[in-house]
């Protein structure tokens, strides 16, 4: 049984690493959650976003989710935001492209270009 | 849609819309009574009673952005419910809130499955940390009662500043909820 106690030593784990790296947020994930976006998997996506930050402990990635952003068309489409640089928007996400954007994208810092459907605001 | 749990996503997503602070998600199995039951109550900005009947309705959307005005979530769950056996009932009032009921004959040949729900209530919660999420599944199989209750309310307080998405407690929701699933015999249903 998980309990609350094993929060607490989460809490100063995280802490103690935030203090060292000075807590920022480097990279924001925002999975586009629509109705199209869902029936198109949308959900397996998050899925695999946030097994992926959990797998390579990538504790400075923030991942939400949102409504539907008139790409129906595209969906699953999901926009990746970095501090001081312009939005990258990917389309027709799956689970297999998804570990392939945080390889690249997020731990490389190259944006993987064959997916972007839009980038900017 | 393939699954109910696709279906509850996006009703979640409807709540957060809606702004809903606290949303009430119970899934309830009753073996004697051949039922399964999904109850989502949010505390968002709620529906007057014309809006309520034309959200049941696949050509109106409250999306306002959208070119096409069609919405289909809700007439497709109400539909997959009905061929069950089942019913959907949707009550809401402006500035209070919404509820959602929607039955199932467990043992209807016509019913959806389950599905992931784990997949479902782990993204929507990590997804929206600014919502506070109450989680009871209640297993009824003969004389025998299981449930589980999961509250986000009291991890975010013991977790003070460190951000949902943080690994660790990606895993340890996971791992709770997953436990949660398992003892109220909510897999493969």
């Amino acid at each position: 049984m998980k309990t609350l106690a094993d929060l607490k030593k989460i809490r100063e784990k995280a802490q103690e690493e935030m203090k060292l790296r000075g807590g920022n947020v480097r990279v924001k994930i925002v999975v586009g959650m629509g109705t199209s976006g869902i029936a198109m998997g949308a959900r397996e996506v998050m899925k695999t976003f946030l097994e992926e930050i959990s797998n390579r402990n990538l504790t400075d990635v923030l991942v939400t989710q949102t409504g539907e952003k008139g790409l129906s068309s595209m969906e699953p489409v999901v926009d990746l935001i970095e501090e001081g640089k312009a939005k990258v928007t990917y389309g027709n996400m799956n689970p297999d492209k998804v570990r392939k954007v945080v390889v690249e994208h997020i731990v490389n810092g190259r944006v993987v270009s064959d997916y972007v459907v839009a980038t900017g605001d | 849609m393939q699954d109910i749990s696709l279906h509850l996503l996006d009703i979640i997503e409807n709540s957060v819309r809606a702004k809903a602070r606290n949303v009430k998600i119970r899934v309830i199995k009753d073996v004697g009574e051949n039922l399964l039951r999904l109850i989502v109550e949010d505390d968002g900005s709620g529906m007057d009673s014309e809006t309520l009947a034309m959200a049941q309705n696949p050509f109106y959307t409250s999306k306002a952005q959208r070119e096409k005005k069609v919405g289909l979530g809700i007439p497709l769950f109400k539909q997959n419910a009905e061929l069950s056996n089942g019913s959907f009932n949707m009550s809401s009032q402006p500035g209070f809130g919404t509820v959602l009921t929607v039955d199932f004959g467990l043992n209807h040949i016509d019913r959806m499955p389950l599905g992931n729900l784990k997949a479902t209530l782990l993204g929507a919660i990590v997804g929206h940390p600014e919502v506070d999420f109450q989680i009871i599944l209640i297993n009824h199989d003969g004389g025998k009662e299981n449930s589980f209750h999961f509250e986000t309310a009291a991890i975010k307080e013991e977790l003070g500043d460190i951000p949902l998405t943080y690994p660790d407690v990606i895993e340890y929701i996971d791992q709770s909820l997953n436990e949660g699933i398992q003892n109220t015999n909510m897999e493969n249903v």
